[in-house]
């Protein structure tokens, strides 16, 4: 049962969560730009590394999440894991977006382009339209179920992909560098350390939109029931 | 080194607003979900007062 004063009050950012992400992203900011080394063929420009890898690696751990939660719908047909489906894949495009924009933004002065048709790079932009898909798809969907049902199949969909993207520099001749951390290439250990760092600080901020974004979704729901209410009477 | 700087804080500075836009985003959907239904309580509260007369149609 909700409590009268706020009934979506346990679906907000506590504020211990709010602290300690913006503490993460402080920290995350110090370490990108003062304390990880400089790396030595492309300079400060390489530093966007800690704002791109690790977006794209929490925008594939969001559509995991919306993913399995997608499969747990179809299982058990409880809403609260589509509640919990579509807002790990908005804010996971969310990341995606900010992980194709920064890598735009470092391929310009390194590779002298915006934007080169490789296979990481491709494979990328098309993940993020599935789950632009999807966002469109859920608004052209009136019936609830029906609704549901549909995008947890395109969720998942979207999920199979992630492989695909990540192999991509491995299966594919690209431009894009090897992976850093599995491949064949070294990374400084302090450098490591920042990479993860900077994962963990946006894996925070992903937490916290996500329960803002879950919040929206119970009031959504909540309203259809009283539209209905409203509409029977 | 100055010259690639640029593009280093157009990445941050991008990549944060984006962030940014999309919890003021977050706001402004949950403020209209919830006038909305102000509405709708009102209309349904109205109804009670009303002795349980149709509200549509």
């Amino acid at each position: 049962m909700r409590s009268q004063a706020d009934p979506y009050a346990s679906d907000a950012v506590p504020p211990w969560l709010a602290l300690i992400t913006g503490a993460m992203v402080v920290a995350m900011l110090y370490l990108t730009f003062v304390w990880v080394p400089m790396e030595a063929s492309m300079g400060v420009v390489q530093r966007i590394f800690y704002f791109h890898v690790p977006s794209a690696f929490v925008a594939f751990t969001a559509f995991t999440i919306g993913g399995v939660a997608s499969i747990r719908f179809l299982a058990r047909r409880e809403s609260r894991f589509d509640d919990l489906s579509v807002s790990a894949n908005e804010v996971g495009l969310l990341f995606a977006i900010v992980n194709l924009v920064t890598g735009s933004l470092w391929a310009k002065p390194i590779w002298g382009v915006w934007w080169a048709w490789d296979a990481r790079l491709t494979t990328m932009l098309l993940l993020a339209l599935i789950y632009v898909a999807y966002l469109i798809l859920r608004q052209s969907v009136v019936e609830p179920t029906q609704r549901a049902v549909v995008c947890a199949v395109v969720s998942i969909f979207g999920m199979v992909d992630i492989p695909i993207v990540y192999m991509a520099n491995q299966w594919w001749r690209t431009q894009h560098p090897a992976p850093v951390l599995s491949g064949e290439g070294s990374l400084d250990p302090r450098m490591r350390f920042v990479l993860y760092f900077s994962f963990a600080a946006l894996l925070f901020v992903f937490w916290c939109l996500v329960r803002m974004r879950r919040r929206i979704e119970h009031i959504r729901r909540d309203m259809d029931a009283l539209r209905r209410e409203v509409h029977a009477l | 080194m100055g010259e690639n700087l640029k593009w280093l804080w157009a990445a941050f500075g991008i990549g944060w607003a984006l962030h940014v836009l999309y919890v003021f985003l977050l706001a402004s959907r949950q403020k209209s979900l919830r006038n909305e239904m102000r509405q709708l309580r009102a209309q349904l509260e109205e109804r009670d007062h009303d002795g349980g007369e149709p509200l549509l149609g």
